[in-house]
This record gives structure tokens, C-alpha cells and sequence, in this order.
């Protein structure tokens, strides 16, 4: 049964069976099963109700023994994967139950095997699963409320654990309360006094909670008009109020209502006891997270009322979202058609909350769970279902975000920026621009006006920059990007005025031109190194070159993308030998921003070109970011962009040569295996010959990873040094002259230094390095809150 | 999935077939016919690193007439650009996107 159930699959993807592999009947039968448990409560022309009655039909009589085994896996693989359907099989795993108490009797065993297995694996989100799933059981008749209160009993005993990261106990304790919802009118009717206890355990921990974490995950630093609050705080709040409302709530969709005669008639099951595998050093939890609040029911005076903050329905409908994006995220049309089918029974004002649980997840710290370009095109396609209204909820929030740009993170304004432009290119960037122009007035770099000129810039970047021109009113003209060409300094109409290089850029403009062979062209370079004797300060004779080299080549090329890569492809032997030392890598990179600075996609293009090719190495990108040449740009985005881009593709090269290791450690096993296996019939000498060669490579990759590994970190140090040492001269100057040093421009860059943390997984790693290293109890306790924050997040 | 395919493939129907099956290029076409490169590096960025991008051209012209390849390092990016990006618009027309069995000089 390894065939296929791939959940990562694309679904669209049409299942292969070749005629010659023809499936015998019993195959045939399981296999129509599974489909039909798989899509149960999906759209359907039958009901619900009849659906399950015929499933469990079948499947207690047609069914053979040894397929049953089978049937009762698929059935907890859904349950782990298809979180939004939990009531849905466990109505189906009730009515098993009542037909037949072994099979339910062997569905738990299966379903507390797999509870503990994705446990050991961390595999969170499904354990959360299993919990609810248990929770709902009880509502079903198949658990005794006696044995679900044991467990959870058991989760929150974690919470007693000694020498434990809070993030353990957090995630018990969250599995605990997000069952609650499903479970908790029934425990609260028959345990009352347990649950009580429970909720008091859960009440002294989230007392005892340390929130470091907060700071460094809230999208927005002001508490008004809504508080961003702490998850489980939050979660905490909103059991409390379900608790005083006795445990009702309008959201679930319990199937297992209209069975409730066959079911109350059922035969119980005792959970086993559970132990929870103690904490491991290897063990990553999820990290905490703070919930994004945009609307309150006054922003939405029409129509159903927006449950509030601390409703458990508002809760209910977010995780519902989350659940579908989560499950259909490959699949956009699927995705937007669960998401609209969302508006059940319970009227709720659905568009806000769909918006706003959409940008959250885009704004999502450190990272979103999903390409940006996914929530992009999921609310296109959600506009295009919904025209009579979502456009509207959606212009809204982007009127909210902007009113609060003062007090959002730096990394959110970029995403804002991006997501926003990407928006309006696909309706012809249509925006009431007007209706912002209180931002002109501010300081450049002020949230607002930056944000507008950098969505510009996106605009501009996914079209041209006459239509940008045109989309915008005439005030707004001082935000506009520049016009994207490229400059050429050395290109002087003026004879009589002379500038160092002049001379040899209108040669080897005439070179490249004539297509001259590559070696002349180095020839001409080299014979400069002996003539000329620049008296200018500014330039070395080899830093002139490079200078007036690459001005020259990027000119030349400057009719496209193409032609650029292709110069840059022909003359890569002349860029590499003119490489010489980090001065020179520095020259090359000032050269492309010389040329280029009005082009900024272009920048972070071309420095990645040079990446790859070798051309600059990464600790040279790192430091030019930091260089007072771009200290003009250095609150733009673009820059940040580079710097990313460059981590990234570090990241990629050692996660490239880690995976090229593995495949050789692999075959080698393989090798020996065969080896051992059928030594007698193989020639040995062959296989004996090419053992040695193999134990080399290996040996020099592994040589290889180590230095990458030991180069990552290094980038990283430089990168967290140029941060500790530009924000500690603004704090001391700024001091010294006795100004406030929380001005606009610390906060973007502090927010930087916080974006850096976006590689949270590799940064981890050298937590240790960095803390005996840079972030040390003499710096700035403003800088290393953030540091601390970071580290809060797996503590 | 089943719109495009290039009928000028030289080899057998299998064979196309298990070349698109492991492509990392993609098809794009209905694009204007003055959008440029930057624009199409900008948007399908966003799915991920972008090895190279083709510009289909005019045979007599040598301009732009409306398609491009575009072929990404990883698989997965390719299929994300399929998921995401096929339908939306650039330069405000509707573009679609769909495998290609690998780019081979000359079919533009």
C-alpha cells in the first residue's frame, strides 16, 4: 500500500496505472475506498449523512480482514492531514464503532500508535490532529470521558517538566486547549471537577510564561486600536470566554449530531496511558506566534456581526482558513472554492475574516509559511469570485495598513510594498492615490512616503516607467522611481574636460565594439599597469581599470537583460583575472553601482551574476552593503534585497553540496551492500577498484561542506558585526550631540538587523558564536533586546 | 496541464513526454509584445531562481512576438510558477503558462 497517497502531491495530477499491472478486484475495491474516504465531505450530490452510511456499510461487510488493516491507516492519515474534517471522521469512526466495537477497538490502537509516532518525529501540526481527534471521539461515543481527561492530564504534565524550553510546554499545553472547543461542553457536563483542575494547572503556567518573544514577532509595535497579542494568551482568553459561555460555540460542524440515537448506544473504549517522549537536544518545536488583528465588527457595519478578538469563533474560523490553506495550497482554485464554501450554518462576516487572516499569514514573523506569490494570486482569484465584495474589504485593509505604517515592522512594509504592487498590476494600477497625499508633506523617510515610493518602484518593476508616470497625480511625482538607465561617467562630449580614464574607456570602447578578441583586450588592460600613473587619490591604476572596464562593458550591453548576461558570460575571464583582492571586488561592485544605481532589479540581479560566477565572493557583497558608498541607499529595500538574495544563495551552495554528499554516502552503502551480497558471482577486482576513488570524493566533500559551513557562519558574523557597529556610532553620535537616537533612520535599521533573522534555521546554528562573540553585554542594550528576542523564539 | 506542445519535437511521443515529466522550462505565452525581460525576471522571481529567460522572437523582425521560456534551477519553482502565475496578468494581459520539454536554440 506504498503506492501512492502522496498528501504533497499535486492533485490535479492523474493517477497512472498501466494496463498491464491490472489491479485484482480486491485492490480494485480498496482503492475506490480510500477515494471515497479521502474526499468524504467534500461537494458531493448526496448528502453527508447518506454518504456515511453507505461507507460505513461497506466497509463493515465487503471489507476482508487484511484490507481492513489498510482502511483503518487511511482513515488516521486523514485524520492527521485532513484537520478540517475532523468531525467529519470522527462521526465516521463512531458509527464503525457502533457496528462493530473490535474495529473500533483497533482504530484507536492505530490511531495512539500514530499519535505517538509524529510525536517522536516532531511532527506537531499532526499531533494536534490526533489531540482534537481524541476530543471529538468522546462527543462520538468511541473514548470515555475519563481516559481523554487522563491525557489530558498527561500534555499538561509537561508542563512540570524540569530543564525543558518554554516552547515544549507551550505546544502541550496549546494542544490541550485548542481540543477544548470540540471537547469541552462534554467534559465540562460529565468531569467537571478534572476539568477544572486542568484549566487551573493551564492558569498557573500561562502566569508563569516568560514573553520575550513578543516583541520581536508583532507585526505591529502599537497596542491601538487592536493589542497584537501573545497566541497563547490569546487562545487562553478565548477558552476562558467559552468556559463562562458553558462551553458553546457556533462554528463546528458536528455531523455526528444526526447519529446521536445510533451513537449513545455505543460501547466506550479506554485511551492506553500515553507518556510523552521526554525532551531531546535534536527536538525543534514550533516556535510561538503573536495573532494579527486588523478589523473589529465596527469595520464591518453591514451585514453579520465579526465575532469578537476574544471569541472562540473568530478563533475557530481563522484556524479553518489556515487548515485549507494548508491543505489546498497547491491547488489555487480548489483553495479559493473551500475558502468561499467556508459561510456555513453560523452567518459571520466572511471576506474580513478570510483578508484578514490572509494578510496575516503574509505578514507572518519571521517568515510566512508560503510563497508570497501564493497569497497574491489566492486573493486575485478570491477578488475575481467575489467581486461585489472582496475588492472592497481588501481596498480597506490596505487603507488600515497604511493609516498604521508608523508602527509596523520593517520586513512587514517591504512585504506590504511587494504584495501591493503585484495587486494593482493586475487591475491596470487603479488606487485613489489621492487620498494619500498627506504623505508628501513628511519626511522622506518617514513608514508612509517610503512606502509609497517603494510600491512605486514594484509597480515600475513589473511594467514600465511611463505607466507608472501616468497612474500617478503630479504631486506624487517626487515619489517616482527614477528613469532606469545607466549612467556612463567616462563619457565626457566636453573635450577640454579631462578626467582620469577618459583616454582608455573611449579605447576600449572602440575595442568592445569591434568585437577585438579577448586576449587583446587583456593585453591592452595589462600594458596599463606599467604606463599609466594615475595621480588621482580616488583610484589605484588597477582599481581605475575595473572602473572603467566594467562602465565601458555594462554600457555597451545595456539594451537588455540578455545582452548584459552575455557580455558578462564573454568577458568572464577578464572580470575573474581583474579579481584580485577584496579592494578589487569592492572596486567591481561600485563600478556596477555606479553605472546601474538608477536601476536597482538590476543590481540585485547582477550581483547574484557575479556570485555564481565567482566574480565577488560573499563576505565582499556583505561588506560593499555596509560601505559609505551606499550609505545614501542604505533604507531602501532594494539593498536588502541584495543582501538576502546573497545569504540565500550561501545557504543553497552548502545545502547543494550537503545533498551531493549524501548521494555519495548512499551509493557507497549501496555499493558495499552489493558487495557483501553477491561477492562470489561479481568480479571483485572491478568493485575493489572502485572503492578507493569513491572514499576520496567523499573525503573531499566532506572537506568541502565543513568550509562552507565554517564560511556561513562567517558571513554571518560580518553581516551581525557591520549591524552592532553602525547602529552603536549612531546611538553614541546622537547622544553626543544630545538628540534622541530613535529617529526613522534607526528604526529601519534596526528593523534590518531584525530581517536578518529571517534565516532563523541556519542562524540558529551559531547561536553560541554570536553571543560569546557580538552580542555581548557591552553593546547597546537596544541592540541586544533584538539578539535576545531572536533567541527567545526556541527557548 | 494538456495545452501546449511543441510540434516541432523530433523523437517519439514517450520520449516528449518523460522530457516534460523532469522539465524545469516553462512555456509562457500571450504576453504583450513589448514587455521585456526585467518584467518577466520581476514577476517570476517570485517564484524562485531563475537560470535563464528566452524571449520568443519574430523570425523576419527579431522582435519580441508574444511567448518566452523561461527555465528556473528547480523543478518545484517551475510548478509553483505554473500554480500561481498561469491566469494572472503582466503588463496587463491574462498569460498562460504551461511545461516545455527544454529549450533547444533555434525555437524562437
Amino acid at each position: 500500500m506504498s503506492k501512492r497517497r502522496n498528501w504533497d502531491d499535486d492533485p490535479e495530477r492523474p493517477r497512472k496505472r498501466y494496463r498491464n499491472e491490472r489491479p485484482t478486484e480486491e485492490e480494485d475495491i480498496e482503492d475506490n475506498l480510500e477515494h471515497l474516504i479521502v474526499k468524504l465531505g467534500d461537494r458531493s450530490t448526496s448528502a453527508l449523512e447518506k454518504n456515511l452510511e453507505e461507507l460505513v456499510e461497506i466497509l463493515d461487510h465487503d471489507v476482508s480482514k487484511s484490507a481492513k488493516s489498510n482502511i483503518i491507516k487511511i482513515i488516521c492519515d486523514c485524520v492527521a492531514n485532513l484537520p478540517e474534517k475532523t468531525s467529519i471522521y470522527a462521526t465516521l469512526v463512531g458509527l464503525l464503532n457502533n457496528k462493530n466495537y473490535h474495529v473500533g477497538g483497533d482504530i484507536i490502537e492505530m490511531l495512539v500508535k500514530c499519535f505517538k509516532d509524529c510525536t517522536k518525529a516532531c511532527e506537531w501540526d499532526k499531533s494536534l490532529s490526533y489531540v482534537r481527534f481524541f476530543g471529538d471521539l468522546v462527543n462520538c461515543h468511541v473514548i470515555s470521558h475519563g481516559s481523554l481527561m487522563n491525557l489530558f492530564e498527561t500534555l499538561v504534565d509537561v508542563t512540570m517538566e524540569d530543564n525543558i524550553p518554554q516552547v515544549r510546554s507551550d505546544f502541550f499545553v496549546y494542544a490541550v486547549l485548542s481540543a477544548l472547543p470540540w471537547v469541552g461542553y462534554e467534559l465540562c457536563d460529565k468531569k467537571e471537577q478534572d476539568l477544572e483542575q486542568l484549566l487551573n494547572t493551564i492558569d498557573n503556567y500561562m502566569t508563569k510564561r516568560s514573553k520575550v518573544h513578543h516583541t520581536a514577532l508583532r507585526v505591529w509595535y502599537s497596542d491601538t486600536p487592536h493589542p497584537q497579542e501573545e497566541y497563547l494568551d490569546c487562545l487562553w482568553s478565548q477558552i476562558t470566554k467559552l468556559r463562562s459561555d458553558k462551553w458553546e460555540e457556533n462554528h463546528i460542524y458536528r455531523p455526528y449530531i444526526n447519529f446521536s440515537k445510533a451513537l449513545c448506544e455505543a460501547l466506550q473504549h479506554n485511551l492506553p496511558a500515553i507518556t510523552i517522549p521526554p525532551h531531546d537536544a535534536s527536538y525543534t518545536y514550533p516556535y510561538p506566534k503573536v495573532v494579527f488583528r486588523l478589523f473589529d465588527y465596527t469595520d464591518c457595519p453591514d451585514g453579520p456581526i465579526l465575532p469578537g478578538a476574544h471569541s472562540i469563533d473568530r478563533y475557530l474560523i481563522e484556524q479553518n482558513i489556515r487548515w485549507i490553506l494548508s491543505t489546498h495550497h497547491r491547488d489555487l482554485k480548489t483553495c479559493s472554492f473551500s475558502l468561499i464554501g467556508l459561510q456555513g450554518g453560523h452567518k459571520f462576516p466572511l471576506e474580513y475574516v478570510l483578508v484578514e487572516t490572509i494578510l496575516a499569514e503574509i505578514f507572518a514573523l519571521p517568515t510566512s509559511k508560503y510563497l508570497e506569490i501564493f497569497y497574491g494570486s489566492l486573493l486575485l482569484k478570491l477578488c475575481k469570485m467575489q467581486p461585489g465584495s472582496l475588492p472592497q474589504v481588501l481596498a480597506q485593509a490596505v487603507e488600515m495598513i497604511f493609516d498604521r505604517l508608523d508602527t509596523m515592522n520593517v520586513a512587514c512594509v517591504d512585504r506590504f510594498a511587494s504584495w501591493f504592487a503585484y495587486h494593482l498590476s493586475n487591475f491596470q494600477y487603479a488606487w485613489n492615490w489621492d487620498d494619500w497625499s498627506a504623505c508628501l508633506t513628511l519626511d522622506p523617510l518617514h513608514p508612509k512616503p517610503k512606502f509609497v515610493r517603494e510600491c512605486l518602484l514594484r509597480c515600475m518593476r513589473l511594467s514600465y516607467h511611463q505607466r507608472i508616470a501616468e497612474i500617478v497625480p503630479d504631486g506624487f511625482k517626487i515619489l517616482l522611481p527614477d528613469l532606469p538607465e545607466p549612467m556612463n561617467k567616462y563619457a565626457v562630449t566636453d573635450e577640454s574636460i579631462k578626467i582620469p580614464g577618459s583616454g582608455l574607456s573611449n579605447q576600449l570602447n572602440e575595442l568592445i565594439k569591434n568585437k577585438t578578441p579577448i586576449e587583446e583586450i587583456m593585453k591592452t588592460l595589462d600594458d596599463l599597469d606599467n604606463s599609466t600613473n594615475a595621480g588621482d587619490a580616488e583610484f589605484t591604476p588597477h582599481s581605475l581599470k575595473i572602473d572603467v572596464f566594467l562602465t565601458v562593458l555594462l554600457n555597451a550591453a545595456s539594451k537588455s537583460f540578455s545582452h548584459l548576461f552575455s557580455a558578462l558570460l564573454k568577458y568572464n575571464q577578464i572580470l575573474l583575472s581583474l579579481n584580485n583582492s577584496e579592494d578589487a571586488q569592492r572596486c567591481i561592485l561600485n563600478a556596477i553601482y555606479e553605472v546601474w544605481r538608477r536601476h536597482p532589479q538590476l543590481l540585485v540581479v547582477l550581483t547574484d551574476k557575479l556570485l555564481k560566477a565567482g566574480i565577488v565572493d560573499f563576505p565582499a557583497v556583505a561588506n560593499w552593503i555596509f560601505s559609505k558608498e551606499l550609505a545614501n541607499d542604505f533604507t531602501r529595500s532594494y539593498i536588502w534585497e541584495i543582501l538576502h538574495s546573497t545569504i540565500r544563495r550561501h545557504i543553497k551552495q552548502v545545502e547543494n553540496l550537503q545533498k551531493k554528499l549524501q548521494e555519495l554516502k548512499e551509493a557507497k552503502e549501496k555499493s558495499e551492500k552489493a558487495q557483501s551480497t553477491d561477492k562470489d558471482e561479481k568480479d571483485i577486482k572491478e568493485e575493489k577498484e572502485v572503492e578507493p576513488s569513491n572514499e576520496e570524493a567523499i573525503e573531499s566533500l566532506e572537506e568541502k561542506v565543513e568550509t562552507a559551513l565554517s564560511d556561513q557562519k562567517n558571513l554571518f558574523l560580518i553581516v551581525f558585526q557591520h549591524f552592532i557597529m553602525i547602529l552603536s556610532e549612531h546611538i553614541q553620535t546622537c547622544e553626543a550631540k544630545g538628540r534622541s537616537f530613535k529617529n526613522h533612520w534607526f528604526r529601519w535599521c534596526i528593523g534590518r538587523l531584525q530581517q536578518v533573522f529571517e534565516h532563523h534555521q541556519h542562524v540558529f546554528k551559531y547561536n553560541s558564536v554570536l553571543e560569546s562573540l557580538l552580542f555581548t553585554n557591552d553593546i547597546d542594550a537596544h541592540i541586544l533586546i533584538i539578539f535576545r528576542q531572536f533567541c527567545s523564539l526556541q527557548a | 496541464m494538456a495545452g501546449y506542445r511543441d510540434h516541432k519535437f523530433s523523437g517519439s511521443r514517450d520520449d516528449y513526454e518523460k522530457r516534460l515529466a523532469g522539465s524545469t522550462t516553462l512555456y509562457v505565452g500571450n504576453l504583450s509584445f513589448h514587455t521585456k525581460e526585467e518584467q518577466i525576471y520581476e514577476l517570476f522571481s517570485k517564484c524562485g531562481d531563475i537560470k535563464r529567460v528566452i524571449l520568443g522572437l519574430n523570425r523576419i523582425t527579431k522582435t519580441p512576438c508574444g511567448f518566452c521560456f523561461i527555465e528556473y534551477y528547480d523543478r518545484e519553482d517551475a510548478h509553483n510558477a505554473i500554480r500561481y502565475i498561469g491566469g494572472t496578468r503582466l503588463d496587463e494581459r491574462i498569460i498562460r503558462t504551461d511545461w516545455d520539454a527544454g529549450f533547444i536554440e533555434g525555437r524562437q
